[in-house]
């Protein structure tokens, strides 16, 4: 997959400035003449390179910069330090032709107008992007049947539910055919199977059109069904970037064994075998380092009665879970952000 | 060109937007219809005891409120909506789809909201201009009608300049209706002529915020009462303040994206 880089990402940084004031008013009023101000880490020196036509999930705690990145991608914030090139060009300098060939879309604002039906936002965003009208009705067309607009082309947005807003909102930011897609958490908020609808399309239009996608999500099944790779950040710190499949392997060196018994428990102590994660009647699930998997099934298949016994990887968001769960919050942080006045 | 395409776009729309809400029409039509007879009552009253007002005849000051009623229209129509729309953008984050299309931001803020029914005081504002020269017609020649053409054009980019100004501050300080409700109630007074205001008024709503230039002068281009030095002065800050408040944009939409920090 990694034939041309579309994006390349080298030590790229952001720090906020962010101002700080203690509760209180004589603190409010000290605060107008001095300012306390702190510098955050939002992305810290990360580093890497996304290939023509990948899907790429970017994954991160809330506050983890993932946003800050796209930003950054996406021509809207200067870094403070480092360097990105998207399709040879630097984002930030806002080459037209640049913008011409990107898309942003957030899943938690809308550029739709809110009075006007869908299809005049559509109509609007032709003419900024000074799409050919041919070229214009095929986006239309085409989009209206992979997302099933028809019925809603016509309704003004603020009569659309979630899920509808939303495929029209992905649909507005796909007319000029943009060849690098930054998702930031698309599927936000909407049901099950609006979800699903809306990862299908961004399936079919990444295996259509070649389009290389950075997306973000919170949710797993997201990134399961879309992502062979991730890149997960931590406060701001590149943590992991790789195959989906690895990050089990990375973090979480652990297997899930589900054994079911013939005669029950019987009150046998089965933490012997592992640590328990869950007990019914006559099924344990047990963790178990990766590792000993062969021994300890072994074990547990000669010692027990058992009648049915499932070895699996543990599921990705515990494993996400793990992740973070690990790594220090800057509470913890034993050497804070250094504080400076200004 | 491509602006006027665009700008016919977002007329279109805001055509299509307004015709949701189409009791806006009446209202905005019963509320034009009595900010103009409250001008006219205005001079009919101050002209039953007096022929002249601070050196303006009647027709002069009718002149001057088919001025206020045209630039103020065109405020109302698509700089203070755009304006407004601006500053919710950068509130709620959602400036960042202006900013990420390509074309010029600038231009697509100022643009980007038009209230259809505020063009009410546009028509208004023409019959009202065209009475008012058709009396002065007279004195009237091409040169005049050229001048006035010129600071009309002046007058209203001086009050777009300022007015994005006004706005851009929003990048700093986020809430920054306010400004605008006092640029309302400042304009207001460019019902008059402001030679008639004490001196301290007279500097305020020339050099503070620029009412003057977009009422008192254009009018008094038709009633021959212009000198060179304010026309060329016109003139120039206008395209003073075009450049200004461009830079100023450009300074804004950095901090906005934090190259300061």
């Amino acid at each position: 997959m990694e034939q041309n880089p579309v994006i390349q990402i080298d030590q790229l940084s952001k720090v906020y400035t962010v101002n700080e004031r203690e509760a209180g008013l004589i603190a409010a009023m000290r605060s107008l003449v001095k300012r306390k101000t702190r510098d955050v880490n939002a992305v810290d020196a990360i580093s890497f390179t996304v290939g023509e036509g990948e899907i790429v999930g970017f994954l991160g705690p809330n506050g983890a910069g993932k946003t800050t990145t796209l930003k950054m991608l996406s021509g809207l914030l200067h870094p403070t330090g480092g360097s990105a090139s998207v399709l040879g060009y630097r984002p930030w300098e806002r080459n037209r032709d640049y913008l011409r060939r990107m898309t942003l879309v957030m899943g938690q604002r809308n550029q739709l107008l809110w009075d006007i039906p869908v299809i005049d936002t559509f109509e609007l965003n032709r003419a900024v992007y000074r799409i050919p009208e041919a070229q214009y009705r095929l986006a239309v067309d085409e989009l209206t049947e992979l997302l099933e607009l028809a019925p809603l082309l016509q309704k003004p947005t603020r009569n659309l539910s979630l899920g509808e807003r939303m495929k029209c909102e992905i649909a507005a930011a796909l007319l000029h055919r943009p060849s690098v897609l930054f998702l930031d958490e698309p599927t936000i908020g909407l049901d099950v199977t609006m979800q699903r609808r809306i990862r299908r399309f961004i399936t079919e239009y990444n295996q259509h059109t070649g389009a290389t996608v950075l997306l973000t999500s919170h949710y797993m099944a997201d990134v399961e069904a879309l992502c062979k790779r991730v890149i997960v950040i931590h406060h701001g710190k590149m943590l992991y970037d790789g195959e989906l499949t690895g990050l089990a392997d990375r973090f979480a060196p652990f297997k899930t064994v589900e054994v079911k018994l013939q005669n029950g428990l019987d009150g046998r102590p089965l933490a012997q075998y592992g640590e328990l994660m869950a007990q019914t009647e006559g099924r344990v699930t047990l963790r178990i380092p990766k590792d000993d998997t062969a021994s300890v099934t072994g074990r547990l298949l000669a010692e027990l009665d058992v009648a049915d016994l499932t070895v699996q990887d543990p599921p990705i968001e515990d494993v996400i879970e793990h992740v973070f769960s690990q790594s220090p919050s800057p509470l913890d942080d034993p050497d804070p952000q250094q504080a400076q006045s200004g | 060109m491509f602006y006027l395409r665009l700008f016919v776009t977002y007329l279109r729309i805001g055509i299509l937007g307004e015709l949701e809400y189409r009791a806006n029409f009446w209202i905005s039509l019963v509320q034009s219809a009595l900010d103009l007879c409250v001008a006219l009552g205005g001079l009919a009253v101050v002209f039953r005891h007096t022929d002249t007002l601070g050196g303006w005849r009647p027709e002069e000051l009718l002149a001057l409120v088919g001025v206020y009623f045209l630039i103020g229209g065109l405020i109302r129509t698509i700089i203070r909506p755009s304006m407004t729309k601006f500053m919710e953008d950068v509130r709620q984050g959602t400036l960042d789809f202006t900013l990420t299309k390509p074309a010029d931001a600038q231009v697509l803020v100022s643009i980007q909201t038009v209230e259809i029914w505020r063009l009410v005081d546009v028509l208004i504002a023409l019959p009202v201009l065209s009475i008012a020269l058709l009396r002065l017609g007279a004195r009237l020649g091409p040169v005049d009608t050229a001048v006035f053409a010129v600071t009309l054009v002046s007058g209203g980019l001086i009050i777009y300049s300022f007015w994005l100004m006004l706005s851009t501050c929003a990048f700093w300080f986020v809430k920054v209706e306010n400004i605008q409700v006092i640029f309302m109630s400042m304009w207001q007074a460019g019902r008059w002529p402001v030679s008639i205001y004490p001196s301290w008024l007279r500097a305020v709503l020339t050099f503070l915020v620029p009412v003057a230039f977009a009422t008192t002068v254009p009018a008094s281009a038709v009633s021959g009462r212009i000198t060179g030095a304010t026309l060329v002065g016109t003139v120039a800050l206008a395209a003073a303040m075009l450049v200004v408040s461009r830079w100023f944009w450009r300074v804004g939409i950095r901090f906005y994206s934090g190259a300061s920090a």
